[in-house]
């Protein structure tokens, strides 16, 4: 008779006291997963979104760029470095990026833009634009040819006045606006794509043109050929006075930067602001994002770098606003988190508290006929652990239906959650995070309350007085 | 030969208030073989004798002495083996490991001992058909009849081959036909396998089986028979 086989058996005494307590877990346990689950994949959605392909997990600056990032504070680093850093080992990417401020003119019009210059080639491994590039717009002219063709459904037609001025970048998007499937219409969809196509083409290497953000664009009036003037003052002092002509729109999920951006080749804008080979700053993305991975890499190039004015930032340095916010976030579910255990180990703790009362008779005849305090205590924690991994492994087992479900097929958020998030520049979905070690961890703070809440029985074990026993 | 020895045994609980003199002052032996049944009524103190002499309590004052080891000496995990090894219990009630069946309440105390299985499992046998239930090793004792139980209690008792059996009231919660039934049983694995029985009753129909008499009274010994 093994000693796990006992406490099995004495588990099942008491069934209905055994579920609740092991349901408690399984609750805590499920929603602390799913919970978690959530948290861990809105981070990584948003550092996907705005580190993995926009910033880079770590920046190569000049040291005074985070407190200032004027032309002033650009760097020049040797062709053979930005070589060696692109084929160093866990480096996925390295972007060079030229940013400046300037005044965008067109006839009459005249506003503030940011201007990026990009290597368009190797930009498109980082936060490639070229996605981002308006193919598609509905005008009164093209709305009215749709009109008039029969292949288009009246349903759809209803639709299309809706659908006045806006631009799309891929045809899948127009789908979802007019609820249409995909695979199933697509015979329609190229139909649609054909008569809105908006002119426009991605930067070429060296390209002397721009792209220009749409909302800009919208207020300077300019089409894709139109000739864009930028004014403003470049390195040391220097006048920046440019023509470009526009190459493409450009549609940016941010309102914000919707309203002020232009895309130029890095070439181009280094010439326009005087800077020679400087760049403002290199990004780099690594084949391990990990915190571990992070800190390595950003030490190992710091030390190729061997620079006291250039220097290596990660993200959450130079994206403080971002790391701040999911680092908050995290401590209050974790917190969270701690409150649910809380009272989940005193309902375990209950449980024990009622088993030790019932069986202390039990124990005391145990021990007089000569069972060992440590056999009973191991049949006692046995018999907490068992109920333990029933809580656990149901719970888990439970969640992974659904946390996969939701890995997979992101729910589409609406509303005003997903007008923030779009704002934000990212996609308007919630993915789960897929199972990991967070799962472990909740096995663990189990396991954890239930070392815990066998301390006392345990006590009551070795304290136990035999003839004390026998009479209760 | 002498498996028990007490010397001038006194107890006196004093966790309470008021100090209670238990035992004052018994000198006693026990022959390997005897059937001898304490007397008394109900708080003069067979309870705290038997404790004593089956090692789950300590007199206050004296020497109490199992096959010449001095138990007042041993304490601890020491002791609970040495109860494991020396001594069978049978207690007036809910004796038995309730989650295991008659066979393995037996098994259980030889595997503490370890002993191999082949042995547990012939001993179990033997023992659990020598009380008569051959038939129910496979009962949990809440399908068991308390006269049932405590035949099972009995064989668990004598599965550790102990030096004796100590008893307290073991049919104080039977009716007279398993009360006998008992005690027939008890009897047989004495006179025929020599073993020790100590047990304490109020029952005077027990009392007639016995072969010795002890009467307490006050904790002292009144009188001690032997027939
Ligand atoms: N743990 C104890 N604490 C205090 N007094 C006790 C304790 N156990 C027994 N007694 C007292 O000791 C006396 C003898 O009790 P006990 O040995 O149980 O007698 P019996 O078994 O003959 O009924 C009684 O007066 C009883 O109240
Ligand atoms: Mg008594």
């Amino acid at each position: 008779m093994k000693l796990y086989k006992i406490a099995w058996r004495n588990l099942w005494r008491n069934r209905k006291r055994t579920a609740i307590t092991s349901a408690s877990i399984l609750f805590a346990v499920f929603f602390a997963v799913v919970m978690r689950s959530l948290e861990l994949g809105f981070y990584d959605h948003m550092i996907k979104n705005a580190i993995e392909s926009y910033s880079g997990f770590l920046q190569i600056q000049h040291v005074d760029y985070q407190t200032d990032p004027s032309l002033e504070n650009t760097i020049e680093l040797d062709e053979g470095f930005i070589a060696q850093l692109e084929n160093a080992e866990g480096v996925k990417a390295v972007v060079p990026r030229v940013q400046t401020f300037a005044l965008a003119s067109s006839g009459e019009q005249t506003k503030g833009a940011l201007i990026v210059g990009i290597d368009p080639v190797k930009e498109k491994k980082l936060s490639n634009p070229e996605i981002r590039l308006v193919r598609h717009q509905f005008t009164k002219e093209n709305i009215e040819r749709l009109n008039e063709n029969s292949g288009i459904p009246e349903s759809v037609k209803e639709k299309l006045n809706g659908l006045l001025y806006k631009s799309y970048t891929n045809t899948g998007t127009i789908a979802m606006d007019l609820d249409l499937d995909e695979e199933a219409e697509s015979f329609l969809l190229s139909i649609l794509g054909q008569e809105t196509a908006f002119p426009g083409e991605y930067l070429q290497a060296n390209d002397d043109g721009v792209l220009v953000s749409e909302r800009l664009s919208k207020y300077l009036k300019l089409k894709v050929g139109d000739t864009l003037i930028l004014y403003g003052q470049g390195y040391q002092g220097a006048t920046a006075a440019d023509l470009f002509p526009v190459r493409g729109i450009v549609s940016i999920p941010n309102p914000e930067l919707d309203n002020k951006l232009v895309y130029a080749s890095l070439e181009k804008a280094q010439y326009f602001s005087n800077l020679g080979n400087r760049i403002s700053n290199l990004a780099i993305n690594l084949d391990d994002n990990s915190d571990k991975n992070l800190k390595y890499m950003e030490k190992k190039l710091s030390d190729m770098l061997n620079s006291e004015t250039v220097t290596v930032e990660n993200w959450k340095v130079f994206n403080k606003v971002l790391w701040q916010q999911i680092e908050s976030d995290n401590n209050s579910g974790i917190i969270f988190l701690g409150l649910l255990y809380f009272i989940i180990f005193f309902g375990i703790f209950g449980t024990v508290l009622m088993m030790i009362h019932e069986r202390y008779r039990e124990f005391g005849v145990m021990v007089s006929i000569g069972m060992q305090k440590t056999r009973l205590s191991v049949i006692m924690i046995y018999e907490m652990i068992l109920m333990g991994i029933l809580g656990v492994l149901s719970g888990i087992i439970l969640s992974l239906p659904l946390i996969l479900t939701m890995h997979y097929n992101p729910v589409h958020l609406t509303g005003d959650m997903a007008q923030m998030m779009e704002d934000m520049g990212f996609e308007a979905v919630m993915p789960l995070a897929s199972p990991g070690m967070y799962m472990v961890w909740q096995a663990v703070i189990v396991a954890i309350m239930v070392a815990l809440s066998s301390i006392y029985p345990i006590r009551k074990i070795f304290a136990l007085k035999e003839i004390d026993a026998l009479r209760a | 030969m002498k498996v028990i020895e007490l010397k001038k045994v006194e107890k006196i609980y004093n966790d309470s208030e008021v100090k209670v003199h238990a035992v004052r002052g018994i000198d006693l032996e026990f022959e390997e073989g005897e059937f001898a049944a304490i007397v008394g009524p109900s708080g003069s103190g067979k309870t705290t004798l038997l404790n004593m002499l089956g090692g789950l309590d300590k007199p206050t004052v004296g020497d109490i002495y199992i096959g010449g080891t001095h138990i007042n000496d041993l304490s601890g995990s020491k002791l609970i083996d040495f109860r494991l090894f020396n001594i069978g219990f049978v207690f007036q009630s809910y004796n038995l490991i309730p989650v295991l069946t008659a066979k393995e309440n037996v098994e259980f105390i030889m595997q503490m001992q370890g002993i191999s299985q082949e042995e547990r499992y012939q001993r179990t046998k033997a023992l659990l058909e020598e009380v008569g239930l051959g038939d129910r090793l496979d009962s949990r004792p809440k399908q068991l009849s308390g006269g049932q139980q405590q035949r099972v209690a009995v064989a668990r008792a004598l599965a550790s081959k102990p030096k004796f059996v100590l008893a307290d009231e073991p049919t104080a919660n039977l009716d007279s036909k398993s009360t006998e039934n008992l005690l027939e049983i008890m009897e047989k694995l004495n006179k025929e396998e020599n073993i020790t029985f100590i047990f304490s009753t109020h029952d005077q129909r027990v009392v007639k089986k016995a072969r010795r008499v002890i009467t307490v009274e006050d904790g002292k010994v009144l009188s001690d028979e032997r027939k």
